[in-house]
């Protein structure tokens, strides 16, 4: 009690005040019914692995070297040497991975229930925004290992950033830090990696998470209507969901932990040159047309993805039709995603 | 289908499409990213050879060293390397197929595609290593067994084998066959496999020297896989370092490992290459060591060091002339039996073949195989003791033993050399000498009662011999002028006109306290058994 007093003291703020917005913000945040399911209540992962790999790259950066010299060598000491460094890396590198997985499902989901709808458009903006960003997540972090395959997808892969339309050559030296990759590039992808990019990804998930509250929850058709209190039922839910990923990663990590491969050599070009995953669909898109039409594709692909809840209404004014369009072009654009992938992972 | 019940159906069908698929292919690509080895793709007749090799479990550890080459990688498997004609000299049928097997792939089989290289190998001194095995001497044709020297001199020699398809060389000699990694011939041991022991002992000499200490210190953290054509990314040379790799300042690295060598220092005389080996006259050789020494040193301590080396070269030689006069005139007294040495000049057959019975032919015979090259070559090197007491200082040695020889057969020359008092008579040889040396100047290193303290214008006449040296073409122009330059400020060089540190005295003081006084004070008389 004497603690409290003597906090009270020195914060004199209205604490019963405090207590009710706390209340009403968090612990009684009406939650609709059906997210009682599982099915429904799990669109909290992709924040979730964001905090995992908060923590996971916080311990990273304590043994992580950012220089072309100590780079690679850091990384296998915090594997090799550093205890549970495998573990932190593994989960952090495998975290990486269900973020973008995570964020396809969340988007799935909320393309095909047509949530983007008004007056949710600057929500799914927001969306598209968080996706790119944590595409440049990874794009950066993938590159901080720097293995041949890590340096030489980051000297491909910002060559392509020349080929953006107009800002593309001073894209290019802002992101290497002069013409060619060099010791600049590594320090500019840590600072962005580390100081850049997590404080926007806050920002912009403060922003989805407030309108998404203003607007509150939809609740799909069939479940019966109302809602309970954020604490105690999906607070333990996030809470178990937390605890399965960290299980689900760290098994991961240890049936398939993340490898070193060979340190950069910039004399040396690989015969293969691969991004991660992710932009599998992108780069085999890109091997298949001329480069300049490719990027114009990918910028046209990328404003009508951003842009997606303003065009689907003017595609036609009865509902049906409106949705049967929207739906196709969800489907091939699905399919000609993983049907990529799947080609470019098979092929050297 | 109503629209909630088609929307809960996308999602399902695209969730678990996705959830399952992405999995798969991160998984897959996390897989990919600890793979080491890159995947080997071999022809059929090659994979039929490993299949079968492995299968029997014949040679599987050379298949398993192939599978870590770049051969395996770049899918040049067995039969590129061992395919063979029927009437080849090395043609074998293989017991389990119709193939025809050559067993001995030869530097013709790796020219193939090593054209440069074995080209280079076959213009350099290793190509002529048979050559100078089988050159008669009675070492290997008369005093020793055959058999003894198979896996003597022969196993090293072989590095020049005259092959019956006309190729000459081994090239596994430094590329262990069959994973052939450049790393492995980065390496000093390589090299030591032959160049070790009493007559070159090169390896030694390396170790001893400051490249060979930073070699063992951190060699262990030295990038060998570095790619060719690079400079060594090391924080110090080895062998292949100043022979044969790129340098800063060249891109050009070369199998020829004479290229770079200006005194063929192995012969009982040193010589100033010719242009035949490697096709550049011996000062662009000196050019092209320079470039290496100058990726680490600073040009006037390199320079420094090597006319100290080139002129050790030349200091050798009249030691050598002086010891083959003495045998000369032991020889002329009836005390040598053999007359090879009277024509020992610039010849490797400078060991006797009829003989070799006499102690003091043998003492002849190392004096420029054993001692002689261990004390150029440590010079070259950086090798002191080898420069010191295992070169100059047996060399004077081996001229005493010679000179007392003659004495005690009653030569009267040789007797009037012992009786003499006068310190001078060691060198009774031309001599050179170059004020100062490549590390710094000492206050202390050259006081003393030393011969240039002895000699009349000692620097004088030594300063004659190198400018006629210089005249005859055996040392550059850089070099006489450096000379020019050491010889104008040599009390400055010799570093007698510096003060003594303070502490000299004291020092002085002590070590005479150690040299007379303390065993005098630490001595004890004990009683010892009668017998």
């Amino acid at each position: 009690m004497k603690l409290t007093q003597w906090l009270k003291e020195r914060f004199p703020i209205d604490y019963p005040k405090f207590v009710e917005i706390n209340e009403k913000l968090f612990i009684k945040e009406p939650i609709p019914n059906h997210m009682k399911k599982w099915w429904y209540c799990m669109g909290a992962t992709p924040l979730i692995l964001f905090g995992l790999q908060v923590v996971t790259g916080i311990m990273l950066t304590f043994y992580y070297v950012p220089s072309p010299e100590m780079a690679f060598e850091s990384v296998r000491h915090i594997t090799e040497d550093v205890r549970l460094g495998y573990w932190m890396r593994g989960i952090h590198r495998w975290g990486s991975n269900l973020m973008i997985i995570s964020l396809l499902l969340h988007i799935v989901r909320v393309y095909f229930t047509n949530s983007y709808r008004k007056p949710r458009e600057i929500n799914w903006m927001v969306g598209v925004i968080l996706f790119l960003l944590t595409l440049t997540f990874s794009f950066t972090g993938y590159s901080l290992v720097h293995n041949q395959l890590a340096y030489w997808a980051t000297t491909v892969g910002t060559n392509m950033i020349k080929e953006v339309p107009f800002i593309g050559m001073a894209a290019l030296e802002f992101l290497r830090g002069g013409e060619e990759v060099t010791t600049n590039t590594l320090t500019r992808f840590f600072t962005i990696h580390v100081g850049l990019l997590p404080p926007l990804l806050i920002l912009f998930v403060a922003i989805h998470i407030i309108i998404l509250r203003v607007h509150g929850v939809s609740e799909p058709e069939g479940y019966p209507k109302g809602h309970f209190a954020f604490y105690p039922h999906h607070f333990y839910k996030i809470i178990i969901a937390t605890l399965l990923l960290l299980t689900f990663m760290s098994a991961l990590t240890v049936i398939l932990p993340p490898g070193l491969g060979e340190r950069a050599n910039p004399a040396e070009t690989p015969l293969h040159i691969k991004p991660e995953w992710y932009f599998f669909p992108t780069y085999r898109f890109l091997k298949l047309v001329p480069l300049q039409i490719g990027i114009w594709a990918s910028a046209v692909f990328l404003v009508l993805l951003t842009f997606w809840p303003f065009i689907e209404p003017k595609i036609s004014k009865k509902m049906e039709t409106r949705e049967k369009v929207a739906y196709t072009v969800g489907g091939l654009t699905l399919i000609f995603t993983v049907g990529f992938t799947i080609w470019e992972m098979m092929v050297f | 289908m109503d629209i909630i019940k088609a929307q809960q159906w996308l999602i399902g069908i695209f969730s678990v499409l996705l959830i399952v698929i992405l999995l798969v292919v991160a998984g897959y690509e996390m897989k990919k990213s600890r793979q080491y080895e890159p995947e080997i793709e071999i022809d059929e007749v090659s994979a039929q050879c490993i299949n079968c090799h492995e299968n029997k479990g014949i040679a599987v550890k050379l298949i398993d060293e192939w599978k870590d080459s770049r051969h395996a990688v770049m899918g040049i498997g067995c039969n590129e390397c061992h395919e063979a004609a029927k009437d080849e000299f090395d043609a074998m049928q293989c017991p389990e197929s119709n193939l025809i097997i050559g067993k001995h792939p030869t530097p013709g089989d790796c020219r193939e595609c090593h054209e440069q290289q074995v080209d280079e190998a076959t213009n350099s001194k290793h190509a002529v290593g048979q050559v100078m095995m089988a050159l008669k001497g009675p070492d290997r044709n008369v005093f020793e067994p055959t058999i003894g020297t198979k896996n003597g001199c022969e196993q090293c020699h072989n590095i020049g084998n005259y092959w019956p398809d006309g190729s000459i060389g081994e090239c596994d000699a430094c590329h262990s066959k069959h994973r052939f990694d450049p790393s492995q011939a980065r390496r000093a041991e390589v090299c030591g496999e032959c160049h070790v022991g009493p007559d070159h002992p090169h390896i030694e000499i390396y170790l001893e020297s400051k490249h060979g200490n930073m070699y063992s210190a951190f060699g262990y953290e030295w990038e060998w896989d570095y790619p060719p054509g690079d400079p060594p990314p090391f924080s110090a040379p080895t062998c292949a370092t100043c022979h044969m790799s790129a340098t800063r300042t060249s891109k050009r690295f070369t199998h020829n490992v004479s290229e770079r060598l200006t005194w063929e220092s192995q012969a009982p005389f040193s010589v100033r290459t010719q242009d035949y080996w490697a096709g550049i006259s011996w000062q662009e050789k000196r050019t092209r060591m320079k470039g290496v020494c100058l990726q680490c040193h600073g040009e006037s301590f390199v320079d420094r060091y090597l006319l100290t080396a080139d002129l050790t070269n030349l200091q050798y030689n009249q030691i050598w002339e002086e010891t083959i006069n003495w045998a000369n005139i032991l020889k002329d007294n009836g005390v040598i039996h053999t007359d090879v040495f009277s024509f020992a000049q610039q010849t490797l057959n400078a060991w006797p073949k009829e003989g070799y019975d006499q102690e003091i032919e043998h003492v002849m015979y190392r004096n420029w195989h054993h001692e002689g090259r261990r004390f150029r070559h440590g010079a070259e090197m950086m090798g002191a003791d080898y420069t010191q007491w295992h070169g100059i200082w047996e060399l004077q040695e081996n001229l005493v033993k010679i000179i007392e020889l003659g004495a005690e057969n009653g030569i009267t020359e040789a007797k009037k050399w012992m009786e003499s008092k006068d310190p001078n008579k060691f060198m009774m040889y031309a001599l050179y000498d170059m004020p100062g040396n490549a590390w710094g100047p000492s206050a202390l290193a050259y006081r003393g009662n030393m011969p240039m303290d002895r000699i009349d214008n000692y620097w004088e006449i030594v300063y004659d011999n190198v400018r006629t040296v210089y005249d005859k073409g055996l040392l550059t122009e850089d070099q006489w002028l450096l000379y020019n330059e050491l010889y104008e400020n040599r009390e400055k060089e010799i570093g007698r006109i510096y003060d003594m540190p303070p502490v000299h005295e004291e020092f002085m003081k002590n070590l005479d306290i150690d040299l007379k006084q303390l065993y005098q004070e630490q001595k004890v008389d004990l009683k010892s058994f009668k017998w």
